[in-house]
């Protein structure tokens, strides 16, 4: 009796060592499956003869042997996984190091046009004027005689026309293309849904005859006008220095300088310091250390008096209202912003160009 | 204009070294645009805006300096010993045109003709004019001095000593200084002899009176002219001289015998000659003067800051004008002759303002409840513009104005008749556009091919012009172009060229980012004939035809046969806000497809089949899309094998298969009895 139990026990030291080798041996999913009918098979099993051979055993033999047959089922189960997860992290390792891709190589960008820095500019310039509280008006880019110079205080044969050579229509007697935007803020004032009070931008090509490294036959600018009872110079400075600093950096300098125009009294210009010397004076600045940036001026009272001519009643009364006017030109801020050299460059549509910019 | 500082030395002391003086006369209005300076003497050059005449000389400008400084102006020396016989009895003058010249001044001067002496001629040349001889200088020193221009006849060859200002006759005829033979018109002035003209008006003299070698005895005139009447005779003859130049810009009409006796004085100091007593001086239209009340709170509300009334009346007083004030009432202020340019109170506030210093009027921004927003249209042609942008298409911007008949365009056009510029540049910019992708972008697609650049993708957003009744109608429209691949080439992929469908997807995302529902095509409408008839149709809005798109036909451009154009108005798109999304409850039983595929005629369009499976199909179908075209053998030739996917769906329960399939083999025998053939389900 107590030689069969010894016999077992013996049996079962030795099925533990001999699968100990035999895992040792596995190289392959297919040898753990081969180890597992091996030792765990139902009907030739190792484990399961020895547990078939319980039953010669006494009772009380019997519980003992038992429970070292199960720990060693147990253990030959438990070993198999992990040999099966080892193989499989192997496997994984092996797939994952075969699968490795140039990183270095450009990857697949979607496609990307660009807005035109014009209209960057343009839309930025909005953007700022909006938060301001203005409105934005287009207004039309073919005039009439009246609205372009007429109603701005310069009559025909005003000497102040000669600084707008102007395209004129055939055919069509008094209609030309528009000069400057200034001719938006007649249109405005003329169908003012809340007069007398009025808070614009007028954004939009103007025409003139000039073409050369400065001047482009067509070009952009944009008009301002703010108009209401107790308006005075001291806003118009405060506006454009907001402004310019909101587009140039706080950091340039702004400076304010009487000038003429026939639809503003007092007329004022402003500049900049030049970003190249940063005011010190240099060739770009002629030495002044300051660059020209935009025109403006309180809106002369004949310009009131021209638009209530037109509506017929006193609807912008010079005495009890005043306003402010302001006009720059796109490209001026864009050259400036980005060092372009040549205007000419806006309107060629080179691609080598636009694609320079972020758009 | 440029001006030695010596010479504004004569009238005014300038306290402060050249470069100051620079920015302060800047910071007055009169821009510094250069500055040469060589130890000895500084020559200024001087940006004098063109209102401001009275200051486009010395004494102008020392005048303004004095102010600056609040230092005295010195009187111009006019002192002079006249001799011989009075100058009325060897000269007279008559204005017959007072609408041309309401005052003529003139003296008679005994002249011995030389050479100026080199502090004249040194000053001449500083600022740009050329020495000829003593009198002609002396004229030419003297404007550039004092600002009125005048000029010398000889006397002798002025027949019978008399000047007659009129109107030139129709036809009359002129040689003038420059050896120019002119034919003069009714509304040119002239300075004649008893008959022939002499001199042109306030712009330039004549040839057959001009002081030469053999001058003796000079007719010295100064006149005031009216401006108008200048600017239109320069303009009409294209003339413009340093006189015309004032005189257009209205001149000073009490300075004409101030001139003159400057003038004369110099030509004795310089032992040149001397003046005969008296001036002949005809005035027809005496100068009114102008007095013009400014109140001390109007120049507060616009300047936005007081001015103390003793500063402003001494910034007003040196520049000139008579300043009278009593306590708080508003002040009355006489013009002086010289500032034409200043008419009504606003003016007189500007002098102060500009004298007083913008630089100490405070800044701050005007206080507002106004809410701002973007106009009609804006915010959705932003994105109209991001749309396309993100899509891979550069923005481009074209001229508004075209060549006639474009060049390489074939004689092609887009329709309807060009509004003309009167007075173009060039050729090739004598209309105004009438449509965005002929010639533009076409023109803007050859700037990059002359790059060598072939694969194009632009958009214009801007406006076309057609005549109209009053003023041409501008309308605003998208043009697109397409040209060879635009998406970046990958080292994974070949490159595709883009087509007739990339062209269409655009329009169709940008529908429906623009909220304005599915894009509609149609064949029949009228197409531009560039465009290829098979691959091209109308873009329709609710009926109307909005513009084409489509490829640009063979032949229409040479070596290029995939060119893909758009071009559409926009008001219509634009005008209108899309609609606010509404929320849609999520499915909640799952839908299920089907596909089929179906043999059509290649002449049939895929959407009539899409619509004949919608209406055969019932409410349980929710979507008909097109998977696969396929149109080669075994496929026979002249139809193609469309595969549609049918989606079914209930929103309120899980359909059965019996369901879905009663729905599809209602669909089989609808196409069949429209004589489709079903290739496979």
């Amino acid at each position: 009796m107590a030689n069969a139990i010894t016999e077992l026990s013996e049996k079962v030291r030795a099925l533990r060592d001999e699968f100990a080798r035999a895992v040792a041996e596995v190289r392959a999913a297919a040898d753990l499956q081969a180890l597992h009918d091996r030792f765990l098979g139902r009907r030739s099993g190792e484990l399961n003869a020895l547990l078939k051979s319980l039953g010669k055993l006494p009772d009380a033999a019997r519980r003992g042997a038992g429970q070292e047959l199960n720990a060693l089922k147990d253990e030959i189960t438990r070993r198999i996984e992990e040999a099966r997860a080892g193989l499989e992290a192997r496997s994984l390792r092996e797939r994952l190091g075969g699968e490795r891709l140039d990183i270095t190589l450009p990857g697949r960008t979607p496609p990307r046009g660009r807005r035109h820095p014009l209209t960057a500019t343009r839309e930025e310039l909005e953007d700022i004027f909006v938060s301001m509280g203005y409105e934005v008006y287009e207004g039309r880019e073919v005039e009439d005689d009246y609205h372009c110079f007429e109603a701005l205080n310069m009559p025909p044969d005003h000497p102040a026309r000669d600084m707008q050579d102007t395209f004129y229509l055939k055919d069509r007697p008094g209609q030309l293309l528009r000069t400057h935007t200034s001719s938006a803020q007649i249109r405005y004032m003329l169908e003012n849904r809340h007069p007398p009070s009025v808070r614009i931008i007028c954004p939009g090509k103007v025409f003139r005859r000039d073409d050369d490294i400065t001047h482009s036959p067509m070009f952009q600018q944009v008009e301002g006008l703010v108009v209401g009872p107790g308006i005075h110079l001291g806003h118009l400075k405060g506006t454009i220095e907001a402004f310019l600093h909101e587009l140039f950096g706080p950091e340039r300098g702004v400076r304010f300088r009487p000038s003429y125009f026939p639809y503003t009294e007092p007329s004022v210009e402003a500049d900049l310091t030049c970003a190249v010397c940063g005011g010190k004076g240099c060739r770009v600045c002629k030495q002044t250390g300051w660059v020209e940036i935009l025109g403006s001026g309180m809106v002369h009272p004949a310009v009131f008096e021209a638009v209530n001519a037109r509506l017929g009643r006193t609807v912008y009364d010079p005495e009890e209202v005043t306003g402010f006017a302001f006009g720059l030109g796109i490209e001026r801020v864009t050259m400036m912003r980005h060092g372009v050299d040549d205007i000419r460059l806006f309107y060629g549509n080179d691609l080598r160009f636009l694609e320079q910019f972020s758009g | 204009m440029r001006l030695p500082l010596s010479w504004l030395r004569e009238f005014v002391e300038v306290p402060v070294e050249p470069g100051r003086l620079g920015d302060d006369l800047t910071l007055a209005g009169f821009a510094l645009d250069g500055l040469e300076s060589d130890g000895k003497d500084a020559l200024l050059d001087i940006d004098v805006t063109t209102n401001r005449v009275d200051c486009m000389n010395v004494y102008g400008l020392a005048r303004e300096i004095a102010v600056l400084y609040g230092v005295p102006l010195r009187p111009l020396a006019l002192n002079l010993g006249e001799k011989g016989a009075p100058a009325s009895e060897v000269l007279d003058v008559g204005i017959e045109a007072p609408d041309l010249c309401p005052r003529f001044s003139a003296r008679v001067l005994d002249v011995r003709l030389g050479p100026s002496p080199a502090w004249i001629r040194d000053r001449l040349e500083a600022v740009g004019v050329r020495p000829i001889h003593n009198v002609v200088d002396l004229t030419n020193y003297v404007m550039m001095e004092m600002g009125h221009p005048s000029h010398a006849f000889d006397l002798a060859r002025i027949p019978e000593g008399r000047l007659r200002v009129r109107w030139a006759r129709d036809g009359e005829g002129l040689e003038t200084l420059d050896g120019v033979s002119r034919r003069l018109f009714r509304r040119q002035g002239v300075v004649a002899g008893p008959e022939e003209a002499l001199a042109l008006a306030g712009i330039m003299g004549g040839a057959l009176s001009e002081v030469s070698e053999e001058t003796r005895v000079v007719a010295l005139e100064a006149a005031y002219w009216e401006p108008l009447a200048i600017r239109r005779a320069a303009r009409a003859l294209g003339m413009h001289t340093e006189a015309s130049h004032r005189f257009e810009r209205g001149a000073d009409p009490e300075a004409t015998v101030i001139a003159l006796a400057r003038i004369a004085h110099l030509l004795e100091k310089i032992g040149a000659g001397s003046a005969r007593p008296g001036v002949v001086d005809r005035v027809a239209v005496p100068r009114r003067k102008r007095t013009i009340p400014l109140r001390p709170a109007r120049v507060r509300a616009v300047l936005g800051v007081d001015v103390p009334q003793p500063k402003a009346e001494a910034i007003l007083s040196g520049l000139g004008f008579r300043v009278e004030a009593d306590e708080g009432k508003a002040m009355s202020v006489e013009v002086p002759s010289w500032r034409g340019d200043v008419g009504r109170e606003a003016d007189l506030i500007e002098e102060v303002g500009r004298h007083f210093g913008l630089d100490k009027i405070p800044s701050s921004i005007p206080p507002t409840d106004a809410r701002g927003g973007l106009g009609v249209g804006q915010a959705e042609e932003r994105t109209l513009r991001a749309t396309l942008v993100a899509a891979g298409l550069t923005e481009a911007i074209t001229y508004a104005f075209v060549g006639e008949s474009p060049a390489g365009t074939g004689g092609a056009t887009v329709g309807g008749t060009a509004v003309a510029l009167e007075n173009p540049l060039a050729d090739g910019q004598s209309v105004l556009r009438s449509s965005l992708v002929l010639p533009g972008l076409l023109e803007a697609l050859d700037a990059n091919e002359r790059q060598g650049r072939r694969d194009v993708a632009l958009f214009e957003v801007g406006r076309v012009f057609h005549p109209g009744p009053g003023l041409p109608i501008e309308e605003r429209r998208l043009g697109i172009l397409l040209a060879g691949c635009f998406r970046a080439r990958h080292w994974s992929e070949k490159p595709r060229a883009a087509d007739f469908f990339d062209l269409k997807g655009l329009l169709e995302r940008l529908f429906e980012r623009l909220g304005q529902g599915p894009l509609v095509l149609g064949r029949e409408a009228e197409r531009p004939d560039f465009l290829h008839p098979g691959q091209s149709g109308a873009i329709l809005l609710e009926g109307k035809v909005l513009g084409y798109l489509g490829a640009i036909r063979p032949g229409f451009r040479e070596g290029r046969e995939d060119l893909f154009v758009a071009e559409l108005g926009l008001d219509p798109l634009l005008g209108k806000p899309a609609p606010r999304v509404r929320f849609q409850a999520l499915p909640r039983f799952p839908a299920v497809d089907r596909d089929l595929s179906i043999l059509v005629d290649a002449a049939a369009g895929a959407e009539e089949v899409c619509a004949g499976i919608r209406r055969a199909a019932g409410p349980l179908l929710v979507a008909v899309t097109v998977v696969d075209r396929y149109d080669r053998p075994p496929v026979p030739a002249g139809r193609v094998s469309l595969t549609v996917s049918l989606r079914y769906q209930d929103p309120e329960r899980t359909l059965t298969g019996d369901e879905v399939q009663a729905s599809v083999e209602a669909v089989i025998r609808q196409l069949r009895a429209a004589g489709l053939e079903i290739r496979g389900e």
